[in-house]
């Protein structure tokens, strides 16, 4: 299982350990802190689902760990990515090209924009192939429809000579699950992968990368802002605000008991399928931070009904709760007899069995 | 409906149309300007390419007398004679070889060159690119005809001179053209998603760069041999045209009459229809070109 908090967290290598990464992109106008120390570690085959709403820095985070962030502006400033015990950061542009897709691979959030409009798809599968597994032509092409079909598009051998426009939008996203699996990376980061799709592909969308996730060990980074994606795919999702995880753990535990409010706030906001009587949504108040100055305190206090004096002044840190590895950075973290208010907490998914992570999907 | 049906009719809107260029070949098909122009400039190329097939004398054979006011069209003649007695027809026709070829040529040299700088800036970026960039705003404050005729003074008069002259006036508009368009694909998505799989840079410039920026070049390049062939035709007319004594170039034929415009207005008038014509037939294709590939239009 992974390990959240702080960069003393364990001893022993995941296959992937990030260590207090910290993103900045810095312009002549001002300096944007994007991520601003997260740690987290990732077993082969974990899930991990990173959630927040958008401008947190959950996508910066990602590109960071490729070392593909807009330049010139961006850099990571401290921290540590570990693939295998091996840092990425501060690699070679030639290393890590050799990661990039080899073993860490993405999935982008538009399917619309993120294929190439002039090359076939065949030509954009056979890349990634040919440039990590030195495949010859014939190779690659029979690999790319052997990926295809594992992706579910019928028709495989010849689709791969149709373009980008000729595809709809769910099946674009095959197509670019079928390019990030191609070299069977150890990692997959899937940023908001089913954002830009209706909810019926969706479903089929996140249904695929569970299957390919069971199948082939991968482990999987799921960032997204949709909590329903998240309860229905990861075994461990991280809240994100403002740069920071503030909320960490077990994702029935954290959906059960959330102890930030930024959390509760957020699984307030979405609709429940499972209610009875339609209950009023509750949107967050206030704006995402301004991420130009770092706040001395914690960063959601501006926003949050139960901020005190200390939650301005100190930062708070990750801590352990009383769920063991579930941990949240709040120096008021909400009480229980609050869910029960909210209709969370004490139902009947306190005994964490993973079928009821249903009622908050799409 | 169900997810199964959904996926099937999904797969039936999908199967329609070919490949990206194809579409625009269909779209180009369609317009009306754009085949005129495309017929219009065949005629040109087949004047050019059987031009001793076609013209009934050579440019430079004497059928006729000298003559102060050479008469104009006859049923013998039909563009009349030019006072050195050659047929006006026969200089016409064979004028468009050299139409064609300044206009093709030219655009080469600027195109190649242009698209060289324009890459380089817009994919480099940084200290590079400004550099490149302000030399371009210096050369496009100079109107392109004066640098012409300053670079014709500098490179001395010839066909390949003047050429070579009109190519370098339009490199800067091709170089920033690309370097626009490239500074708007580089930060695509799709470019980000070929990095995250491990592209190298070549391959990006190449594959994923290159070819989604150079639409609206190949648009400005047609619409520049159209330019080219007035600008040559204007060097021509001002004296700094190709030197080779009786070279049947349009301009150079406008400029040899032009006191003659009075009493023998055929000799003006021919030539200078030729030039409207090929430069028309240029810029409806140009035009169509660009309603046909202008990705803004792309579905």
């Amino acid at each position: 299982m992974t390990s959240p908090g702080s960069a003393a967290a364990t001893d022993r290598t995941a296959l992937l350990s990030v260590r207090d990464l910290e993103v900045r992109f810095v312009t002549r106008r001002a300096t944007i802190h994007a991520v601003n120390g997260i740690s987290f570690d990732l077993d082969p085959g974990a899930t991990l689902g990173i959630v927040g709403e958008s401008g947190c820095g959950k996508s910066v985070s990602s590109l960071a760990m490729l070392g593909i962030l807009p330049q010139p502006a961006g850099r990571v400033t401290a921290g540590q990515v570990l693939l295998d015990g091996r840092d990425l950061v501060g690699l070679s542009e030639h290393d890590l090209r050799q990661v990039r897709g080899g073993e860490i691979a993405m999935i982008f959030q538009d399917p619309m924009t993120s294929l190439n409009p002039v090359l076939t798809i065949g030509r954009q599968i056979t890349e990634a192939l040919r440039a990590h597994l030195d495949m010859d032509k014939r190779a690659a092409a029979e690999e790319a429809v052997a990926l295809l079909d594992r992706v579910g598009i019928p028709d495989s051998r010849r689709r791969l000579s149709d373009y980008p426009h000729q595809f709809s939008g769910g099946m674009r996203q095959r197509v670019m699950i079928a390019m990030a699996i191609s070299c069977r990376p150890k990692v997959l980061i899937a940023d908001e992968p089913t954002t830009a799709l209706d909810v019926t592909i969706q479903a089929q969308i996140l249904d695929l990368l569970r299957t390919l996730v069971d199948s082939e060990g991968m482990a999987l980074i799921l960032i997204t802002h949709d909590l329903g994606v998240v309860a229905g795919v990861c075994e461990r999702t991280h809240v994100m605000y403002a740069g920071r995880f503030v909320e960490t753990g077990p994702t029935t535990e954290l959906f059960a008991r959330p102890k930030h409010p930024y959390t509760l706030g957020l699984l307030k906001s979405v609709p429940r399928l499972d209610e009875r009587h339609h209950r009023r949504l509750e949107p967050i108040g206030g704006a995402p931070r301004d991420m130009r100055e770092l706040p001395t305190g914690c960063a959601f206090a501006p926003r949050c009904t139960y901020a005190t004096q200390a939650s301005w002044e100190v930062l708070p840190l990750l801590e352990p709760t009383a769920g063991g590895d579930h941990r949240v950075a709040c120096h008021n973290p909400v009480p229980d007899a609050e869910l029960v208010a909210a209709g969370l907490g004490l139902g009947p998914d306190a005994d964490g069995d993973a079928e009821d992570d249903d009622q908050w999907r799409p | 409906m169900s997810v199964a049906e959904a996926e099937a009719r999904e797969l039936e809107i999908e199967h329609v149309g070919g490949g990206l260029w194809r579409d625009a070949w269909e779209r180009l098909r369609h317009n009306k300007g754009a085949i005129a122009g495309a017929v219009l400039l065949g005629l040109f190329v087949i004047l050019a390419v059987f031009a001793p097939l076609i013209a009934p004398y050579g440019p430079n054979e004497r059928v006729a007398g000298l003559a102060a006011t050479p008469p104009g069209p006859t049923a013998e003649h039909w563009f009349g004679v030019d006072e050195q007695g050659r047929d006006l027809l026969s200089r016409v026709v064979y004028g468009s070889r050299l139409s064609l070829l300044v206009g093709v040529v030219s655009v080469a040299v600027g195109l190649s060159f242009g698209m060289l700088l324009g890459a380089t800036a817009g994919y480099l970026g940084g200290k590079v690119d400004t550099l490149i960039m302000r030399i371009i705003d210096i050369v496009l404050s100079i109107p392109g005809l004066l640098f012409a005729i300053a670079l014709v003074t500098l490179l001395g008069r010839g066909l390949v001179q003047v050429m070579l002259a009109v190519g370098i006036t339009t490199i800067p508009v091709f170089a920033r053209l690309l370097r626009g368009s490239i500074l708007a694909v580089r930060e695509s998505d799709y470019v980000l998603a070929a990095r995250s799989v491990g592209t190298p840079g070549r391959g990006l410039l190449l594959r994923h760069i290159l070819p989604n920026s150079v639409a609206p070049v190949i648009v400005a390049a047609t619409l520049a041999m159209a330019t080219a062939i007035i600008d040559v035709a204007g060097l021509s007319f001002l004296g700094l045209g190709p030197a080779e004594a009786g070279l049947p170039e349009w301009g150079a034929i406008l400029a040899d009459n032009q006191d003659r415009l009075q009493a023998s207005p055929h000799l003006v008038f021919f030539p200078g229809f030729a030039i409207v014509l090929s430069v028309l037939a240029i810029n409806l294709i140009g035009d169509g070109l660009r309603e046909s590939i202008d990705p803004k239009l792309r579905a």
